[in-house]
């Protein structure tokens, strides 16, 4: 009589662990059918199955040489007759001369609706959260990071907000390696429409 | 008598005088204390707190006691230029400060600094302390009270359970005592009731009808499983992986609403998003929150020259290809199509299933947008003779098998 209930009692407790142990594990990608299909043979952008032996630390991909400039940004013209013909790919100004970038440069880029509209949607993504959407300083990070100056507050030349762009300052760090060049000479753009509203 | 009472009001006026003095000198005669304020709010409140608390330069009570006001309206109008002359008062300040500059201020005049200076000590003379205390027990009741909250609402959830299974437990152990007393109060067989039970269930079990129902529930439920099962193989559907660092685009993303174009800066021009690479996390973990030891682990990165391994959350096969900048720059898709409420996740999941099937149901169903671009105009026309629908992205080549095949 008692075997037969402890009988229960196990397919009970057997039961619920075999139910249990059906839960969603986040950590598991589920069932792959020939994954051999599926994974990359060529080297991919962020997808690594297998450790590669001949690359330091087994990385695919490896750094580009140093001082490598992209191509995109060599020749740049804009719009028809609007400018010259503009070489953007290097900026050799140094960190610390931020004057020789606030006497030598202009902005090569025209100023128009369309590269002010662009100029506001790059700094939508790139400078409101700390410099907010007035430039007042009032971003919703500016407020956790302090330190952010009010646009007003500053006298803000072409050649001062690409260089601070490009390399910060003071508690900005540098952004260039995000905003490129052409990107940079829009929101410059804007940056002083904003001081000046 | 009347010459006490002149000589009286002569003695008592200075006194008055005295008494009244510094009152107006915060407001009336030093400084407006309202301009102050909106002054100090926009220029000065981003680096220096009214309070004695350092933030970015120092914090502003009792300035006027530790610098002359001649010397406030020099170095407030240009710093660069005191530290530069060698004044030693601020070049002490400069090297306190990690040789940070101030930005200097040429356009705000002595009146205006003066009404900064008043706003700075009404600041700090009542309202401080008012002003302290909240913040002051705030902050701790915020830190703790969240957890706690949960915790509280957790175990009244625990309790409740208990008490229903408690409760059904009750009734299944009173509903079998009643069937057991009753058999046997009446006695009408005699036979115990596990006995009598095994009986009915055999009898149950020999019933043919009965028994083809339950193997053909079984079957097709089998089969109802089988199929699911062969139609979710590698589809990844919910993979959230336990990342490298525990980082949150619910804080990121959600509550400081960083763009997503921030750090995943090629959405717009590549075909990645791309993972930011640790320079990013430094533009502002280079100054806040250094100490905290998920963001030690990029500083460790860093140090040595290590990758961070970061576990890819959306795979799709090698077998199909996808642009990010093709969908978000041309198609102007939004990042939560695909991703969900990415501003909501601690963790991020994988929301979309990335079939096939789901793929091509966006593109029957999405229009193309053609306003303000000439390249569709001769299409949107050859488009129109033919159909009454909208342009969709099925009709520009959507379908295409070599479109994400080849």
């Amino acid at each position: 009589m008692m075997n037969f209930k402890f009988k229960y009692v196990i397919a009970v407790v057997a039961l619920a662990i075999f139910a249990s142990s059906c839960g969603h594990d986040y950590n598991d990608t589920g069932v792959e059918y020939a994954p051999n299909m599926y994974y990359p043979v060529g080297y991919e952008p962020y997808r690594q199955i297998e450790a590669n032996p001949l690359n330091p630390m087994g990385l695919n991909m490896r750094l580009p040489v140093a001082g490598t400039v992209s191509r995109a940004n060599y020749d740049t013209q804009f719009g028809s007759g609007d400018s010259a013909k503009v070489d953007l790919m290097m900026y050799n100004i140094p960190r610390d001369s931020i004057g020789i970038a606030e006497r030598t440069l202009t902005n090569p880029v025209p100023l128009n609706e369309k590269t002010l509209g662009e100029g506001k949607v790059l700094y939508e993504r790139y400078c409101q959260h700390c410099h907010g959407a007035g430039g007042a300083g009032d971003g919703t990070v500016g407020a956790v990071y302090k330190g952010v100056p009010n646009y007003k507050a500053l006298e803000l030349n072409d050649g001062h907000v690409f260089h601070v762009i490009t390399h910060g300052k003071g508690r900005m760090w540098p952004h260039g390696s995000q905003v490129d060049p052409e990107e940079r000479w829009k929101i410059v753009h804007y940056v002083q429409q904003l001081q000046k509203q | 008598m009347k010459r006490f009472i002149a000589g009286l009001l002569l003695f008592c006026l200075p006194l008055f005088a005295l008494a009244q003095d510094p009152a107006p000198a915060g407001d009336a005669a030093s400084g407006d204390v309202a301009n102050g304020e909106t002054i100090f709010k926009q220029n000065c409140a981003s680096c220096h707190n009214t309070s004695a608390e350092k933030s970015v330069g120092p914090g502003l009570k009792g300035v006027q006691q530790r610098h002359e006001f001649p010397w406030l309206v020099k170095w407030i109008h240009n710093s660069q230029a005191m530290i530069a002359a060698g004044d030693p008062a601020a070049v002490a300040l400069y090297k306190q400060y990690n040789q940070a500059q101030m930005t200097s201020f040429p356009n705000l005049s002595e009146t205006d600094i003066k009404d900064i200076l008043a706003y700075v000590e009404e600041a700090n003379a009542a309202p401080a302390a008012v002003a302290g205390a909240p913040a002051a027990a705030g902050a701790p009741a915020a830190q703790s009270g969240a957890p706690s909250d949960l915790f509280v609402l957790v175990l009244v959830a625990l309790l409740v359970v208990m008490l229903l299974v408690l409760g059904v437990l009750l009734v299944v152990v009173t509903l079998l005592s009643k069937a057991v007393s009753g058999d046997a109060a009446a006695g009408q067989t005699g036979t115990p009731f596990m006995e009598r039970l095994k009986g009915t269930l055999t009898k149950t079990a020999n019933n043919p009808a009965i028994r083809s129902a339950t193997i053909w529930v079984f079957v097709l439920l089998v089969t109802k499983a089988l199929i699911d099962g062969a139609f979710n193989v590698g589809v990844h559907q919910g993979y959230a992986p336990k990342q490298p660092i525990a980082y949150s685009h619910k804080l990121h993303a959600g509550e400081y609403k960083i763009d997503c174009n921030y750090c995943h800066t090629g959405a717009n021009r590549s075909r990645s998003a791309h993972i930011p690479s640790a320079n990013i996390c430094m533009n502002c973990h280079g100054v806040i929150k250094k100490e905290s030891p998920e963001i030690q682990k990029i500083y460790a990165a860093i140090e040595n020259n290590q990758p961070i391994e970061w576990v890819r959350v959306h795979n799709l096969p090698d077998f199909a290809y996808f642009n990010h900048a093709q969908h978000v720059n041309v198609g102007g898709l939004e990042c939560q199509q695909c991703h969900g409420e990415i501003q909501n996740m601690e963790v991020v999941e994988q929301r979309s299933s990335l079939t096939m099937g789901w793929c091509i149901d966006c593109h029957r169903k999405t229009d193309v947008n053609t306003k303000g671009n000439a390249y569709y105009d001769k299409l949107v026309q050859v488009h129109n003779e033919g159909s009454k629908e909208n342009l969709k992205v099925a009709d520009i080549g959507g379908l295409e098998c070599s479109k994400c095949h080849y």
